[in-house]
């Protein structure tokens, strides 16, 4: 009894504000990422010679380093060019490159594999180029897509709790002070373990509702009911 | 009536795939309200050509005219404004799988040519009228018949008000019922007076319909005139042989 007591009255207030950290870094990061993801994927299959291999170039790094190395790079590293960021700031720039350069994959592999004759449809109508990908070609590969996207908003979830490795503290951060100073690491970190694990539950029942909002007899995924 | 200038003017295409020369120098001439149909063996280029008519594949060498204007196609806004008076018809359809019927037809419009919403569903609706969709406009690509799906492209480029249609094999793709109401259709806008440019094997149909039919064959137009003269009496040897087979082809479905 006392230990419910001292976990709602001690612990709870705590991992509150964690979360709310945590929320604060997540969908900003989302936001960002699957914007940076959407560009670049573009790019990559449908850019200008030079863009593409720019937004190649993108994918190879923000993919190749370890996240927690950009982090570090952009919290540590980035002042000894003159350039400050604060810790929330590295980590949503980290999040956000990181997880764009993911989605961009998703995004190139649905752009491919949307079928030529769309293209040559949206110009024999006197579609641009710009005009045929983000009218025609974007709402039939993000359909596609989505699936792997989703699966990358997921991952942004967990790996949020790195943004406590450059002191920005959030659940994870939170989690461990308090579990270092009342020496209750199994209870806590139980406790952390399942706040994400509801976040991650909450985060695929709304990408599922929106796979079905946007399901498209004979696209995809079947409309079921 | 006195328009002497033809629509379309094809001059001298040549086009390579690597070494295989598809298209060894094709000219041609649509006269307003003319329709013209070009037959002949599968890779002997029909498809190539009217695609690169469209410039949906580059040219190596040749040129081509609307009304007397040469089309300068590496101007982005010429090329456009050109793709938008020749509607073109594939033969596997390529209607835009994540928009119904009806969006399908007003997509056009509304995103290429800018008209209001409320007209360019109008007219879409018109189009889909027309070509006897009226019923399925709400329907998806994968709801709606290999028959009804090729109409529905064909209300799709009526709704740019081409000046002259290119149509690959409209109905090569399509179950042998389903056939009918896509001549039909064709037959409706041909005595309509829509100048058109026909790839097909459907000889019946092409002789009822054309002009003038051209028999190509690798790479080239190897004779043309007349529908009877080409079908029934050509001069040369490969064209009489082909005609013959699709010929007999054509008596034994029917």
């Amino acid at each position: 009894m006392d230990e419910l007591l001292f976990l709602r009255q001690e612990v709870a207030p705590e991992l509150l504000a964690g979360v709310w950290m945590s929320i604060k870094l997540i969908v900003p990061s989302a936001i960002f990422g699957f914007f940076i993801g959407i560009v670049s994927g573009v790019f990559r299959v449908y850019g200008h010679p030079v863009l593409k291999r720019l937004a190649g170039l993108y994918v190879l790094f923000f993919r190749g380093f370890p996240l927690l190395v950009q982090l570090y790079l952009w919290y540590f590293g980035l002042p000894r060019i003159g350039i400050y960021l604060s810790p929330f700031a590295a980590a949503v720039i980290g999040f956000s490159l990181c997880s764009g350069a993911y989605h961009s994959e998703y995004i190139r592999g649905a752009l491919l594999s949307v079928k030529k004759g769309q293209l040559l449809a949206a110009y024999s109508l006197g579609f641009s180029k710009i005009r045929a990908v983000f009218s025609i070609l974007l709402p039939q590969a993000m359909r596609r897509a989505l699936p792997g996207n989703g699966n990358e908003f997921i991952y942004l979830i967990k790996y949020s709790s790195l943004a406590y490795m450059v002191t920005c503290i959030e659940l994870t951060g939170k989690g461990s002070i308090l579990a270092n100073f009342y020496f209750k690491y199994l209870e806590i970190f139980a406790i952390v373990g399942a706040i994400y694990l509801v976040m991650v539950s909450i985060a695929t029942w709304g990408l599922n509702y929106l796979e079905d909002r946007i399901a498209i007899p004979g696209f995809g995924r079947p409309k079921y009911n | 009536m006195a328009d002497q200038t033809p629509v379309l003017r094809i001059q001298n295409i040549k086009k390579s795939y690597g070494d295989n020369k598809v298209l060894k120098g094709v000219s041609l001439e649509l006269n307003r309200g003319g329709i013209k149909v070009v037959i002949g063996p599968s890779g002997g280029g029909k498809s190539t050509l009217l695609h690169c008519i469209n410039f949906l594949v580059g040219l190596d060498e040749g040129r081509i005219y609307l009304n007397g204007k040469e089309i300068i196609h590496n101007r982005k806004r010429e090329l456009t404004a050109y793709r938008q008076k020749v509607g073109m018809i594939f033969q596997d359809f390529n209607l835009f799988d994540h928009l119904n019927a009806l969006h399908n037809v007003l997509i056009g419009p509304v995103r290429v040519k800018k008209l209001p919403k409320s007209e360019a569903r109008e007219r879409a609706v018109a189009e889909l009228e027309r070509v006897g969709l009226r019923d399925h406009m709400t329907k998806y690509p994968a709801e709606l018949s290999g028959g009804q799906k090729q109409r529905v492209s064909i209300a799709r480029a009526l709704a740019m008000d081409p000046e002259v249609m290119l149509l690959d094999e409209p109905t090569s793709a399509l179950d042998p019922e389903l056939i009918g109401e896509v001549h039909e259709v064709i037959r409706d806008l041909a005595s309509g007076g829509m100048t058109m440019l026909l790839v097909t094997h459907e000889v019946g149909f092409a002789s009822s319909l054309a002009d003038e039919i051209f028999f190509m064959e690798d790479g080239k137009i190897v004779e043309q005139g007349p529908p009877q003269k080409i079908l029934f009496n050509a001069e040369c040897d490969r064209t009489r042989e082909f005609c013959a087979k699709i010929g007999r082809l054509h008596n034994n479905s029917s």
